[in-house]
């Protein structure tokens, strides 16, 4: 492998990036039996991407999202490191601080959402409730439902009628959509949505991802979302981050992370390799064998070298650092990273 | 005859719209077949499997198994046929009695059908771990479904299934709840049993990647609102659709390459996902790219385009090859 690689090019050339997760890492419980469910991670976001955190339950990749919010669940708590967003670190703020700053500058869709709603007060009264609370960003209630009228024809439902309609009334897939479209009413910065596709059928998988790309065109917002369905990454993300068992193990561009043969690292190979997919006839999918491990216990050295095909004696006793290359793509494995020179953290 | 055999099935829930869930659905599945039944939620698909268990009767038409209609079946040979026909559901966490441990959900159907004795039903059990890929032990025996991750559970829920020895399997989304890494572990499970033991499967998916690796070498039945609009063999059915509507599920899917992705996303379809059925004529009228007057006045019926793959529809000879079939073609030729 021949690729070009200098030593501690610049990731980005702006000096700040949108917002900056550093070194963070969220722990649950007492220091001494902590379950760290994000581990020391570092990643950017930068302005108007759709980043994509990848992983399969208990990764820690919802904890992270979580953080951005100041919303993890106690006793889990960010015990190291900081998230810089416009110029405050979000890991220090008070509670005030946070309440100002959710829903405005960061909202989220939670996994689930089509359950978010009160089931007894119209979709339309819960909006006005949003509105009533932040008369800062729209004075006039008719403002604000005029916005709200226009976000659901961009997600491609009628306004009149779900401004009237009870949850009940609408399907799954609706209410994901609306979900989408209250999140973005107070105009914020970043949306977070976690799982935005999962319990939905394959139409209404199509629906979402194409009416979050439409948003994303049409009003430029940052998108994370939170996913462990690679076919939705390589749809709609521009960026991803791996995670596996709390750690941060590659970042890259969709393609970077997609191509085959590329430098990626084993876990995201296999991965992968196990979606069962139209694309593919049954002989091409290939399982990963064991399990992802306890995060009260996790393997020494690499976390993933217990199911890893590539895995060398030194995989079990060091952990790798995440490396990248000039383009910012970031991999942490010894074997991947051995071969190449003017890898950089 | 077929093992499985389902004639004109309607069914109407006495609640709800009355609309038909299930409209005139025939479907057979012979010994150690695999028939996959896909469509959107609401589709019917889990009606139908729910039937097939025995868990509702339909209200037209009738369900055979080994020729006889299961609705009549009374005593013993009503018995026989319940220990014969099992089923997995979707949700591992919904499926098992959480007040229960392993054992306790394991043991009295083996006990119940004479498959164990009180003296070997534990031997038996731990067996029946290990055949579904948990810790044969009997401290996990001892163990509640909370104490489980997910896909042990949904191992636990097939060990359940497979503990009676049944013929017929039917399968309703159990992949769905699942990690990404787990699901096709749970699916080689399921083709084991399918292999060794020749089970036969009804497998209930939304999802054509699953069903793809899990009907190699057999049959989809495609539904939409209540009736079956596609049947036929696996692969053809996924590579060269001839209904509309599996078409446009099969453009739908959110295909793990990026740079196909792209390509799909310049030529969007015409179609719409979302809408209700057509109440008269074709039931897919309303959202289909090909619909036009005769669509509207005249149902079309299934028939057999040849090489047993059937379809529903007056125009099946316009449905255009899948983009991602042709890509993928091109990148080979």
């Amino acid at each position: 492998m021949t690729m070009p690689l200098t030593v501690n090019a610049p990731v980005d050339s702006n000096a700040a990036p949108f917002l900056a997760v550093e070194h963070l890492t969220v722990a649950f419980g007492d220091t001494a039996t902590a379950v760290k469910a994000v581990d020391d991670v570092s990643l950017t976001i930068s302005r108007g991407e759709i980043l994509a955190l990848v992983g399969e339950s208990g990764c820690g990749k919802s904890t992270l999202g979580y953080s951005l919010l100041g919303i993890v669940p106690p006793p889990g708590k960010a015990t190291e490191g900081s998230i810089r967003f416009k110029g405050r670190d979000v890991v220090r703020l008070s509670k005030h601080e946070f309440d100002t700053m959710r829903g405005r500058d960061i909202s989220m869709v939670f996994q689930g959402a089509m359950n978010a709603f009160n089931p007894v007060l119209t979709i339309g009264a819960q909006v006005e409730h949003i509105l009533d609370a932040h008369p800062e960003v729209y004075p006039q209630r008719a403002e604000g439902r005029a916005y709200f009228n226009h976000l659901l024809h961009l997600v491609q439902l009628q306004p009149d009628r779900i401004w009237r309609s009870f949850e009940s009334q609408l399907s799954g897939g609706m209410k994901q959509r609306v979900a989408i479209a209250v999140a973005l009413l107070l105009k914020p910065e970043l949306v977070i949505l976690d799982e935005p596709t999962t319990a939905l059928d394959v139409l209404n998988q199509r629906l979402v991802i194409d009416v979050l790309k439409d948003l994303h065109a049409e009003l430029g917002t940052t998108v994370l979302f939170v996913t462990h369905d690679l076919a939705v990454v390589a749809e709609l993300a521009t960026r991803v981050a791996v995670m596996y068992a709390g750690k941060l193990v590659e970042t890259g561009t969709v393609d970077e992370i997609f191509t085959r043969g590329g430098r990626r690292h084993p876990y995201v190979a296999a991965l992968i390799d196990a979606i069962p997919s139209v694309l593919k006839s049954g002989l091409t999918v290939r399982p990963i064998g064991g399990s992802v491990p306890s995060l009260a216990d996790p393997p020494p050295g690499c976390r993933f070298a217990p199911r890893c095909r590539l895995a060398e004696p030194e995989c079990h006793v060091t952990e790798p650092p995440l490396l990248g290359d000039r383009h910012g793509h970031r991999v942490a494995c010894h074997v991947i990273n051995r071969s190449l020179e003017g890898l950089s953290q | 005859m077929s093992m499985l055999e389902i004639q004109n099935v309607t069914h109407t829930y006495s609640s709800g719209t009355g609309r038909p869930v299930l409209k005139d659905v025939s479907l057979e599945a012979g010994r150690g077949d695999v028939v996959a039944i896909v469509g959107e939620s609401g589709c019917g698909k889990t009606t139908l499997g729910r039937m097939i268990a025995g868990l509702y009767s339909p209200t037209g038409g009738s369900i055979s198994f080994d020729g006889q209609d299961i609705s009549a079946l009374r005593g013993r040979a009503r018995a026989a046929w319940r220990r014969k026909v099992q089923m997995i559901h979707q949700d591992p966490y919904g499926s098992l009695n959480p007040g229960l441990t392993i054992g306790a959900t394991l043991s009295p159907g083996m006990l119940k059908y004479g498959l164990a004795t009180r003296a070997n039903v534990q031997e038996r059990m731990l067996a029946l771990l290990k055949a579904v890929g948990l810790d044969a032990t009997t401290d996990f025996l001892q163990r509640y479904p909370h104490q489980l991750s997910g896909g042990q559970r949904q191992r636990a829920a097939i060990a359940r299934s497979i503990a009676l020895e049944p013929e017929l399997i039917v399968a309703d989304e159990v992949t769905s709840m699942l990690d990404v890494s787990m699901r096709v572990a749970i699916l080689d499970l399921l083709l084991t049993f399918k292999k060794d033991r020749g089970i036969t499967f009804v497998f209930i998916s939304h999802d054509f990647g699953v069903v793809r690796y899990f009907a190699q070498g057999g049959r989809i039945a495609v539904m939409f609102f209540g009736y079956i609009v596609e049947e036929g063999p696996t692969e053809e059915v996924i590579t060269a659709p001839k209904h509309p509507y599996t078409h446009m599920l099969l453009e739908a899917i959110p295909i793990p390459d990026p740079a196909m992705a792209r390509e799909r996303a310049q030529a969007e379809g015409d179609g719409r996902l979302t809408g209700d059925p057509a109440d008269s004529g074709c039931v897919f009228a309303n959202r289909c790219p090909l619909a036009r007057a005769r669509c509207r006045a005249e149902r079309p019926a299934l028939v057999d385009q040849g090489g047993g793959h059937s379809t529903a529809c007056h125009f099946s000879d316009e449905v255009p090859p899948l983009l991602h079939v042709e890509l993928a073609n091109g990148e080979a030729a």
